[in-house]
């Protein structure tokens, strides 16, 4: 018997009984809707994780600084501990996945903006880096190589100046507390400094862009070009004392025994190394390895990327529930494909007899009856996947709706919480005619099996 | 020369606890050609005689010849070539496919043997044409009468050119006029192709047409 014979036939015998074979179908379509459209709901999560995680801050950055040295820390631990130097940047530059490295310098101090007061953390960048590191102005531009007093600041810088005298918004993350943040553009703030020695210094910044709302991270400080923030390194940590320096000076003790050569080389190791150093990888995956590697080697790393790996994990736990779930949905359709076929072959085993005796084979038996439940099966699939293409819409626009204005504040845009990927379709597909397949093959062999002369006498 | 030839049958059913002889040792030659009726009583082993003869049972003791193969001997991959190329079967209660017209249900034997379509449809047309058909050949079996019917399944019969036909009380649900049309046609088309028949009937007027009668009783032969 050729394939096409067969296909139409077990096609003709599918529609002798309309009504059984449109609910089995339907068993199968649900079946193959609660799983995909389950599947698309973990899916969705974890895209939306994503999506929310790069809301917060880079995945392709990772923030490297030096490891805290504390007292009675273990030998071995000690000895790993690295500087964050010009020569540690250069190392870290070299490492496989790093598109770039740019070192900061960090300053916080209280700063005035005409009558309003404010605190500020000043944070210094090579100018040329920014568009590496993934800045974006909102309004205004980013820093240039010429630019001395100049400053870009994020979003929320605003909220942290209030009049004199009276409470202003409380600075918090997340929406914006009320200011809007292009107030702060083309003003001047005035930045003043003191010293271990007492000595007081001011510094009068320029705003010239204000940052974009991309990574949250990044809304509350100040950006200033990194020649500006090493100098005002330099001022602060004049007339340092040594007991503060020995906490940020961890290495070779016992060789810098002379104390006046060990405050000597402590001032310079002080000058010379950065508060942190913002890594630009190739790309998430990247980010999570060079990040594992930067604290092998002593370093304190993290990016937003270490969090994904663990909500990651959350999710495709999540995954898996809900897949479970849909899977006993689709094995109950599949009971309804195998208890459909045995009834079809009850109600027709004078008929198997009768084609038995006209020639039919033990094979083309056996696959008449298997085309017949991979059809239902292939038909409920088709069908379930236009169905959970139209819930995957309803969902997204009423449900994804709601809980995008729920996490992101009201303007946020939906989120897409079901997400049907072109492989779950092609997977749905193959599935549910498998499904099928295997759902036939019981009662399949037992028409194959039929004896021709004692079914003859079946009526 | 002998086209089949039954030698020394028994056949013992399991009928619950007890065991029932359906074919006593019985022996029958069938000439190339011939029209042979197989008549008795209800119960005396006719059906179990002529499913024996056509391979879809196996003996308990004996040995089926259809030309020189032993058909008792052969595995079930093998009679299914022998049911496609060499025999076609005519039942009791036509046994139509009811979801197929007259014409797929006749060109239905081709379709398990691998015909192409355009070929067998073809074939089928001669085959309802042999038993004055060819106008109904677009009807559903419900839609014609139980003479149609048969004279369709009889097309079904001869529509892989057979060797051998057997045919299983064809006139049992028909009444005297219609069964008598019907041998005539089966007679009619296996003599222009000389073709062998094997009729089992209990009907004595049905029978009179066969150029061989054998009588049976209690799964012996009585009479020839």
């Amino acid at each position: 018997m050729k394939a096409n014979d067969l296909l139409v036939l077990a096609n003709r015998n599918l529609w002798r009984r309309k009504g059984r074979t449109i609910l089995t179908v339907l068993g199968m379509t649900i079946g193959t809707v609660s799983v995909i459209v389950l599947f698309s709901l973990g899916i969705g999560l974890a895209e939306w994780q994503r999506v929310s995680m790069e809301q917060w801050g880079s995945l392709n950055i990772i923030t490297v600084s030096q490891a805290f040295f504390y007292p009675g820390m273990p030998e071995e631990e000690r000895d790993k501990l690295r500087l964050l130097n010009e020569q540690a940047v250069s190392e870290i530059e070299a490492m496989p996945g790093v598109l770039g490295v740019a070192p900061a310098f960090t300053v916080g101090g209280e700063a005035r903006k005409g009558r309003e007061r404010g605190y500020l953390q000043l944070i210094g960048i090579e100018p040329g880096k920014m568009a590496l590191m993934e800045f974006e102005p909102k309004a205004g531009r980013l820093l240039h190589d010429e630019d001395r007093y100049n400053v870009v600041a994020g979003a929320h810088v605003i909220n942290n100046f209030m009049q004199l005298g009276r409470p202003g918004p409380a600075a918090v993350i997340g929406p914006p507390a009320g200011r809007d943040s292009l107030e702060l553009l083309d003003q001047r703030l005035v930045l003043t400094l003191q010293n271990a020695r007492g000595q007081k210094r001011r510094y009068t910044l320029n705003v010239v862009g204000i940052l974009g709302p991309q990574f949250a991270e990044r809304a509350h400080s100040v950006y200033a070009p990194l020649s500006l923030l090493r100098e005002m390194h330099n001022f602060i940590n004049q007339g340092a004392q040594p007991a503060q320096v020995h906490l940020v000076e961890p290495v070779n003790r016992q060789r810098d025994q002379a104390a006046g050569l060990q405050r000597v080389r402590r001032r310079e190791r002080l000058e010379l190394q950065y508060s942190f150093a913002s890594v630009r990888t190739k790309s998430v995956e990247y980010t999570k390895q060079l990040g594992e590697e930067l604290r092998q080697m002593g370093y304190q790393a993290h990016s937003i990327a270490d969090q994904l790996e663990g909500i990651e994990q959350g999710t495709r736990t999540v995954q898996a529930v809900l897949g479970g779930i849909g899977a006993i949905s689709l094995l109950v359709a599949t009971i309804g494909i195998i208890n459909t076929m045995v009834m079809s072959i009850y109600e027709r085993t004078r008929e198997i007899a009768v084609i038995k005796v006209l020639g039919a084979s033990f094979s083309d038996i056996r696959g008449l009856f298997l085309t017949e439940a991979a059809l239902i099966g292939l038909l409920g699939g088709i069908l379930g996947l236009v169905c959970s293409f139209l819930l995957s819409l309803l969902i997204n626009i009423y449900a994804g709706a709601a809980i995008g204005a729920g996490a992101m504040g009201p303007e946020a845009p939906p989120v897409r919480i079901s997400v049907i990927p072109l492989w779950l379709t092609v997977f749905a597909l193959a599935f549910s005619t498998t499904i099928g397949l295997i759902a036939g093959l019981y009662p399949a062999t037992r028409a194959m099996r039929l004896d021709p002369v004692t079914a003859m006498r079946h009526y | 020369m002998a086209i089949l030839a039954l030698r020394d049958i028994v056949k013992k059913y399991r009928m619950g606890d007890s065991i029932v002889t359906a074919l006593d040792h019985l022996s029958i030659t069938v000439e190339d050609g011939e029209f042979v009726t197989v008549s008795g009583t209800s119960g005396c082993g006719k059906t179990t005689l002529l499913n024996i003869a056509a391979g879809l049972e196996r003996p308990t003791k004996g040995e089926v010849r259809f030309r020189n193969v032993a058909l008792n001997k052969l595995k079930e991959k093998d009679l299914v070539l022998f049911r496609r190329k060499f025999m076609g079967f005519v039942f009791q209660g036509y046994n139509l496919l009811p979801a197929l017209t007259a014409l797929e249900n006749v060109a239905l034997p081709l379709v398990f043997a691998g015909i192409a379509r355009k070929e067998r449809l073809a074939r089928a047309m001669q085959a309802l044409e042999l038993v004055g058909l060819a106008d109904r050949c677009r009807h559903k079996p419900m839609e014609m009468s139980g003479g149609q019917q048969q004279r369709v399944s009889i097309a079904r019969a001869l529509v892989n050119r057979p060797k051998i036909i057997f045919a299983d009380e064809p006139t049992g649900n028909l009444d005297t006029r219609t069964s008598a049309e019907i041998v005539a046609h089966l007679k009619e088309a296996a003599k222009r192709d000389r073709q062998t028949v094997v009729l089992v009937t209990h009907d004595s007027n049905i029978a009179g047409i066969a150029d061989r009668i054998i009588y049976m009783s209690d799964g012996r032969l009585v009479d020839e």
